[in-house]
């Protein structure tokens, strides 16, 4: 029988040296940053009922999740997802804490993708989640401001955090006497720029203002004269509300110093069902995909049994690594300071003399050589340029 | 000068097509028409490179990023799905999916469960799920037509142009599924990163597409 005991699944990997603390430098940089703000950190299970993640807004592709039984036969997945568990938790052990909760996490999600894509199937998540609170727009800011100080800090030069709300999109499609079918068709073509397949649904739909701006929708992305063009091919009081807002969220954001960094799309149309407000998206130029995803849900919480309104996002951990070891901008991995040999006999000092410089600080390898020429070897193999040989005395060597 | 925009092109038929294009707008494609073996090649007055792939291949390196832009088929685009805008029908390359079968076979008849040899599984197998229809699907590579000659299956989806082939084996079309032409693919975030470079030069590729 074929064994698979010397390769990892497809779509996961080892992660070594280098890549291990270009992920933590990552990891570090968002955990002090989320703490900063005022955000703890939870932790939640890596397998969790199947259940958690049926349901209207948390609809997930069966095929992407990660099935297992546990012991009674209950249907269980790998975390697909970092935010839905933090609804059940917000919605259950913290129903009567202090509003708003600011929590935060970094934790892996799993999805079942297509094979030989180049995608991986664990992926690390570290995000934050704002919940409840007074002002939602007060929060909304927040949570954008601190996605961008996160943005600014991978990479500050070459980010871009693009602001856009589900309520332009919804609004639209309400006005039209159509089912839900046709609505998801249009959201698909929109959501990817399909210009001449939308074209053709919306004429067969009819031709007024509505399926006018609809088919001018997957253009409005840019700078902050997409709201006035917007409001120019349609507005009605709760479009005029929300392009308002996005102006007010946009030029505020732009004040904290990031102008030329955020831009407006209002094409973004994915996961419908699960947000209710604003939505955004965090791009580093040459990564190929969106590094961060966000905006506001506010029927998710209630789904739980608790009605109370989130916004937050999740930042994909590996995929900013990278970006900062292709940039040069990740920490490389340096060498001891030192190796420590210890001589015949003295097998028990020189591991007490390590001891004593590791604390104070030091990076030291102890060497498991017999002698001190293979220890030379050694330690120049690693680029380690000193030796602290203890014996009768102890002495320090440069090689 | 920035960075140029690289563009994957299918091989074949549809990088002539659409280095006829570049033509059209005004760029020297001399580098493209004499390539030789190399696979990346510059368009210098249009700031563009661009890559020759296989189909399959572009929607790879569109989805990835590592190619900005790309031309590909909608057949493609249909059976490999993926995560990209999908910006404008270039027009050319056009034929069509459809089911063919034997002349006379009655494929929708009968309480069988049918059998369909495709290359483009992923397609047929939607379009006969939309038809709350169980099928087989055997996946073929070379000529499919064959199939139902050998007697594997009962019927065929694959790409049809003129429908000679078809002719000369004694099949016929029974139904169309979906027209297909090129398509103008974009990575999602090259789209946001490169706004203005890649309107312009979405918007001289429309100006110069036969209409």
């Amino acid at each position: 029988m074929k064994r698979y005991d010397l390769i990892t699944p497809e779509g996961t990997r080892d992660l070594l040296f280098e890549d291990c603390l270009a992920r933590r430098k990552v990891e570090k940089t968002l955990a002090e940053l989320f703490e900063g703000f005022g955000y703890s950190e939870v932790v939640t299970p890596g397998i969790e009922f199947y259940d958690a993640f049926m349901g209207s807004a948390r609809n997930f592709r069966q095929e992407s999740l990660y099935k297992l039984t546990d012991s009674k036969g209950r249907l269980m997945v790998l975390r697909p997802d970092c935010t839905i568990p933090i609804a059940r938790l917000a919605a259950t052990r913290l129903k009567e804490a202090q509003t708003p909760l600011r929590l935060y996490y970094n934790q892996s999600v799993f999805s079942n993708n297509a094979l030989l894509k180049g995608r991986s199937d664990e992926v690390v998540q570290a995000g934050i989640e704002l919940i409840g609170g007074e002002n939602c727009k007060r929060a909304d800011y927040e949570v954008l401001c601190t996605a961008v100080e996160a943005l600014a800090s991978f990479d500050k030069d070459n980010f871009r955090l693009e602001i856009g709300h589900i309520g332009y999109f919804k609004e639209l499609v309400a006005q039209l006497d159509i089912d839900e079918d046709v609505v998801e068709e249009i959201r698909m073509l929109i959501s990817s720029k399909n210009y001449p397949a939308l074209n053709d649904l919306l004429d067969e739909i009819g031709d007024n203002d509505i399926t006018k701006a609809l088919k001018q929708l997957p253009s409005l992305f840019g700078g902050i004269e997409v709201l006035d063009k917007a409001s120019d091919i349609y507005a009605n009081d709760k479009i005029t509300g929300i392009l308002y807002n996005l102006r007010k969220v946009f030029t505020r954001l732009s004040s904290l110093g990031y102008e030329g960094n955020i831009s407006v799309d209002l094409g973004i149309v994915s996961h419908t069902d699960y947000y209710t407000g604003i939505v955004f998206k965090g791009y580093l130029s040459e990564v190929g995909d969106s590094v961060l995803k966000g905006g506001r849900y506010d029927n998710l919480i209630s789904s739980f049994g608790k009605d109370m309104p989130a916004v937050g996002f999740g930042i994909k951990v590996d995929q900013v690594a990278r970006h900062l070891e292709k940039i040069g901008a990740n920490p490389s991995a340096k060498p001891a300071d030192a190796v420590i040999f210890g001589e015949k006999g003295y097998v028990v000092e020189a591991m007490a003399h390590a001891q004593k410089l590791v604390r104070e600080g030091m990076k030291v390898e102890h060497s498991l050589f017999n002698t001190y020429e293979q220890t030379v070897e050694f330690a120049k193999s690693k680029g380690i340029s000193t030796i602290i040989t203890v014996g009768e005395e102890i002495t320090e060597n440069k090689i | 000068m920035n960075k140029p925009l690289r563009i994957a092109l299918t091989k074949g038929r549809l990088e002539k097509d659409t280095v006829g294009l570049l033509e059209k707008i005004g760029y020297d494609c001399t580098a493209i028409r004499e390539k030789g073996r190399k696979l990346i090649l510059p368009v210098p007055d249009g700031n563009l490179e661009v890559v020759l792939a296989k189909a399959n291949d572009v929607i790879t390196y569109v989805e990835h990023g590592v190619c900005d832009m790309g031309v590909v088929g909608k057949d493609t685009i249909q059976e490999m799905q993926g995560k990209f805008f999908e910006l404008c029908d270039l027009g050319f390359g056009r034929c069509k999916f459809a089911l063919a079968t034997k002349k006379g076979s009655g494929f929708y008849g009968g309480y069988s469960v049918k059998t369909v040899a495709t290359k483009y599984p992923n397609i047929t197998r939607k379009h006969f799920e939309a038809k709350g229809m169980d099928v087989e699907i055997i996946k073929i590579e070379g000529s499919v037509e064959l199939a139902p000659l050998l007697e594997l299956a009962d019927g065929i989806v694959d790409i049809v142009e003129t429908g000679t082939t078809l002719k000369e084996n004694g099949l016929e079309v029974i139904e169309d599924i979906c027209p297909i032409s090129a398509r103008l693919i974009v990575n999602t975030v090259s789209m946001k990163m490169r706004q203005n470079e890649i309107e312009s030069f979405v918007e001289l590729v429309e100006k110069n597409l036969d209409k």
